[in-house]
């Protein structure tokens, strides 16, 4: 049976929050493990790795230099060079702040990777405001991958006129300013046409909505995202309270 | 077969949002000063969570509520732009976000609306754009209060004449930039423990080697990085709007009632080029 | 009222003005269609068509987007506008169920928020909350009316042009409304895209539609019309059934496109260029291959539906001697573009070489070959990137020169622009926009000048224009390379004629 998207969403949410409350080496790990095994099993793994690796990869990297290296409060020194000092407690609070962000951006990104958008934007519009919502998370989304076909045609159009475009990240980062004004020109002018057309189609109603699209719910999801909802309230009600317990 | 009625009611009933901005707004400024007067002692030394819980849940729910109060006020033609904004937010972002370069680039859709559309709009689309990119990369989805108050400061600016003048956009986004970086410091603080990037986190790492607080480091990291980014932000989007031609620029009631933009006075003197434009290249 | 019956939608238009603008977009005009009609609005490039169209539809609503004094009457009610706050605001959701609008670019129309074509249709029946099995029902209809019944579940994205624009007809008819206006349906549709719509508009209008075409070709099938109604200047210029327009010779003054029904193939024109022996062709193409090597961008989430790839092309060779004009014809996908994009390096032949004037362009950067080679694209607003027309004409030439001055000059004056030189290239109509970017192009005095599908958009002015161009061009000795599926253009304007399919070079026939 496929998970209604607002289940999935509640599951992904609240681990992130219980992971980041609960702030324990063990627990981080196993929703690592957890979230990477899902992906595994959920097919997704491929095309998730890259992604995975290109916000993880610079939040680890950097949290290492920077506590590794410059840890003021550190005592435990097991090496100096100059200013730099890798001290025990900096690298100990630079892996522990990476497992719980890794852990939560896998979870999350797990979730954003797996959940089918459409029915994700049928059962938001279902609820009154966020129809307005719903449409821009599905419009920014199909909106995206149009973008880079959209500004390689303004580019090949331009060249064909005479821009030479210089090799390197300079020469983009000078063309780029040529292909911004017709990108957003000609995005600005959809947009308004795009307006016209959504109005005329009864966007701007207030009354009564419906959906085409039949999304699959049961009262069970109905209360697995209860007991989500409240397992992540609870968890922030325990932090709070006790803000050091279960320090690891 | 007449439907209801081809007509609306006069002025449109502006419904009373005003209470969930306000909040929304309360909860951010709340959140901000909490963390900085209580200055947790616990950042790195325990596990830290209890502030990184609040720093959270206060800026998201800031961010929520502001969402909420503003979404249904908006034009549609206003919300149509917000998608274009956010994928101008993300495209740069993320292309910036790889390279070495300590800026973030990630605003420039959001000033876009908030100098056609005004504050509210500005705010509501930052905050989007952070909880939208978020689907991308959740580690974005903390700043969207900051990103929310960039937004609304550019609305304000806008609003002020700040973009009439070209020489006054950068300022503008330079003084909007000290602002947003030292509320969205406690975030990068509290929630990562450092920042994001290779580039920000060089710059952190050279305080910390001076012996200075966490907080501190990247508070000052932040007024280093994020005032110049704003101010190339605000200057970019200058370029942009007065590329694009009158017509579109006019067709926004915000940028026509508080002149936003030079030269967009209603009455203009035409000059001879303004002839009618068929019948004239036989 | 002693009329039979009261026109479907009625306009009286004392006048039209955008905001911040003076000069009346529309002025003096009376427009009334009846029930089961179909009407053609025929008229230049800028003669407000398009405003009169969107103005209609309510997409274009009098307060927000301009000052309207005159009178909307739509469904018995009469709505009066004399351009003050206390006016009618129109509600653009219930205006819209009763009037639909296609408007010139279909995909501007599609919400991007509905992930299959039988979702994007029930759009708009969601918004109004009907309830899910007469959607169904809906939905099943209008897919058969405008034959999207095997498309139901693609993704909008994926639809080709004529397929996109039956899907925005659908949007706008799902909601059966009494009138249905339509912005250049049948531009770039080729012949059996334009045969379907065609047919589709006379199961409108027997069902009792009252249908708008407006369009600046008066095409075979809207001498079917009723009535036509030409444009110029904003006012109604002519009115009458086809016949008496056509025999009062209203059509070119007002820059309509009359294709003329040909009885048979044209000969092709003289080739009045002196015959080049010495010295090598201007453009040659020497045994070029081309397959298209698969970088696959990837979605972060969808599969990306993209264009499709490059077409392939098997071992072309081909010559053009300077002044010569040479046409390739082909249908949809044959490679037309493809071979275009060598002619200036944007793509390099896998195998085989380009040489341009003796000498081999491999390697070398588009944006110098183009100093050579000009290429005009078939969407101007993807070329133009300046804030006047002036200084669009001027990019790239040495600044300061006066050879550039003059060239800006000759250029703008060739294409028949320079009197509007200061203004934003993005705020010229279409059919201006192309000659400008035909302008910016000749100003670089290329040796040859490749043309994608130069036909399309211009209207008769810009047609004329373009002749004009193409010839003189020629005669100075310019070779010229133009890809074209309208083969009665092609035959009028080129000495030579070849054919393009499935990536292989073919003798006309």
């Amino acid at each position: 049976m496929r998970l209604h998207p607002l289940t999935s969403l509640a599951a992904a949410g609240s681990t992130a929050v219980i992971t980041t409350a609960a702030a324990s080496w063990p627990l981080s790990l196993t929703v690592i493990a957890a979230a990477a095994g899902l992906s595994v099993a959920g097919g997704v793994a491929r095309r998730m790795l890259p992604v995975v690796a290109v916000i993880l990869a610079p939040l680890v990297l950097s949290l290492l230099a920077m506590h590794g290296l410059f840890f003021p409060e550190g005592t435990t020194v097991l090496a100096q060079w100059g200013p730099a000092r890798v001290t025990v407690e900096g690298l100990h609070f630079a892996l522990q702040r990476a497992a719980q962000l890794s852990a939560a951006v896998l979870v999350l990104l797990l979730c954003s990777f797996t959940i089918s958008v459409p029915d994700l934007v049928a059962a938001l519009s279902a609820r009154g405001v966020h129809a307005r919502f719903a449409f821009v998370l599905a419009s920014t989304l199909t909106l995206l991958p149009a973008i880079s076909s959209r500004l390689g045609r303004i580019r090949q159009a331009q060249e064909a006129r005479g821009l030479v475009i210089m090799p390197g990240i300079v020469g983009r980062a000078g063309a780029f300013r040529w292909q911004a004004v017709p990108l957003v020109l000609s995005l600005v002018e959809d947009a308004g046409t795009r307006s016209a057309a959504l109005q005329a189609r009864g966007f701007g109603s207030t009354g009564h909505r419906t959906s085409y699209r039949a999304v699959q719910d049961s009262p069970v999801q109905r209360w697995v995202r209860l007991v989500l909802v409240l397992a992540a309230v609870a968890a922030i009600a325990a932090r709070l309270w006790q803000p050091t317990a279960g320090a690891s | 077969m007449s439907s209801p009625s081809l007509t609306l009611p006069s002025p449109a009933t502006a419904r009373n949002r005003r209470l969930l901005e306000t909040l929304g707004a309360l909860a951010i400024a709340g959140t901000y000063i909490y963390l900085v007067l209580n200055q947790p002692a616990d950042i790195t030394g325990g596990p830290g969570s209890a502030s990184a819980l609040i720093a959270l849940s206060g800026f998201l729910i800031g961010a929520v509520l502001l969402i909420i109060g503003v979404l249904p006020t908006l034009p549609v033609s206003t919300l149509v732009l917000i998608p274009v904004a956010l994928v101008l937010n993300i495209v740069l972002g993320q292309f910036v976000g790889s390279t070495l370069v300590p800026f973030y680039l990630d605003a420039i859709g959001t000033v876009l609306i908030a100098v056609l559309a005004g504050p509210a709009a500005g705010a509501a689309t930052g905050a989007l754009s952070s909880i939208v990119w978020s689907f991308f990369n959740p580690t974005v989805l903390p700043f969207a209060a900051g990103a929310a108050l960039i937004g609304f400061l550019a609305g304000v600016a806008a609003r002020h004449g700040l973009f009439r003048r070209f020489y006054l956009a950068p300022v503008a986004g330079f003084l909007a930039g000290i602002i947003g970086g030292v509320v969205s410091a406690p975030v990068a603080a509290f929630v990562f423990g450092g920042t994001s990037g290779l580039a920000t986190g060089a710059i952190v790492s050279a305080f910390r080697s001076m012996g200075d607080t966490l907080l501190a480091a990247i508070t000052k990291q932040a007024l280093i990085s994020d005032p110049m980014d704003k101010a190339i932000v605000f200057t970019l989007v200058a370029v942009l709007v007065y590329a694009l031609p009158r017509r579109t620029r006019l067709q926004f009631p915000f940028v026509r009632r508080y002149r936003v933009l030079a030269g967009t006075a209603i009455s203009r003197p035409t000059g001879g080029s303004t002839g009618k434009s068929t019948g004239q290249d036989a | 009222m002693g009329q039979s019956s009261p026109p479907a939608l009625a306009a009286g238009i004392e006048e039209f003005v955008f905001s911040g603008e003076q000069e009346p977009v529309l002025a003096g005009l009376d427009v009334a269609f009846a029930a089961g009609s179909l009407t053609a609005v025929l008229g230049g490039s800028g003669s407000g068509k398009s405003t009169l169209g969107r103005l209609l539809a309510g997409w274009l609503l009098p307060g927000d987007g301009g000052t309207l004094t005159g009178f909307l009457e739509l469904a018995g009610t009469c709505l009066r506008f004399i351009g003050t706050a206390a006016d009618p605001r129109i509600d653009p959701g219930s205006w819209g169920r009763q009037v639909g609008f296609v408007p010139q670019d279909p995909a501007a129309a599609l919400s991007t928020i509905r992930a299959t074509v039988a979702e994007e249709l029930a759009f708009g029946l969601e918004n109004a909350g009907i309830d899910r099995a007469t959607m169904a029902g809906a939905v099943r209809h209008t897919a058969a009316l405008t034959g999207l019944t095997m498309l139901l579940d693609r993704d909008p994205p994926t639809l080709s042009g004529g397929q996109l624009r039956r899907l925005a007809i659908g949007c706008a008819v799902i909601s059966r409304p009494e009138v249905l206006i339509m912005d250049e349906p049948f531009a770039s549709l080729d012949t059996d895209g334009a045969e379907d719509l065609a047919a589709l508009v006379r199961n409108l209008v027997q069902d009792g539609t009252a249908v708008v075409v407006l369009s600046q070709r008066a095409d075979a099938f809207l001498h079917n019309a009723d009535t036509w109604l030409v444009l110029a200047g904003g006012t109604v210029a002519a009115a009458g059934s086809p016949a008496e327009i056509v025999a009062a010779g209203a059509l070119e003054l007002a820059g309509v496109v009359c294709p003329r029904p040909q009885a048979g193939p044209l000969p092709l024109a003289e080739p009045g260029f002196p015959a080049v022996v010495d010295g090598p062709p201007a453009l040659e193409l020497r045994d070029v291959s081309f397959t298209y090597r698969g970088t696959q961008r990837r979605g972060w989430f969808r599969a990306q539906p993209g264009p499709p790839a490059d077409p392939v092309l098997h071992g072309l060779s081909l010559a053009v001697s300077a002044g010569e004009i040479l046409a390739v014809a082909g249908p949809n996908g044959a490679g037309k573009s493809t071979l275009l994009r060598h002619l200036n390096g944007l793509l390099q032949p896998t195998a085989g070489s380009v040489l341009v004037r003796g000498r081999n362009i491999g390697g070398q950067p588009a944006g110098r070959v183009a100093a050579d080679v000009g290429l005009l694209f078939q969407q101007p607003r993807d070329q133009l990137f300046e804030r006047t027309v002036e200084r669009e004409v001027r990019f790239g030439l040495e600044p300061g020169q006066p050879a550039a001055d003059q060239a800006v000059q000759q250029a703008l004056a060739a294409v028949g622009l320079e009197h509007l030189a200061g203004r934003h290239p993005a705020e010229l109509p279409a059919s201006q926009q192309r000659l400008l970017a035909l302008a910016t192009v000749l100003a670089r005095r290329p040796s040859v000048l490749a043309l994608d599908e130069p036909t399309v958009s211009l209207d008769g002015h810009g047609l004329a224009a373009l002749d004009r161009v193409v010839r003189s061009t020629t005669a100075e000795g310019t070779a010229v390379v133009l890809v074209t599926h309208d083969l009665d253009y092609a035959r009028s304007i080129a000495h030579r004629l070849v054919r393009i399919e499935a990536g292989r070079l073919l003798p006309a026939d």
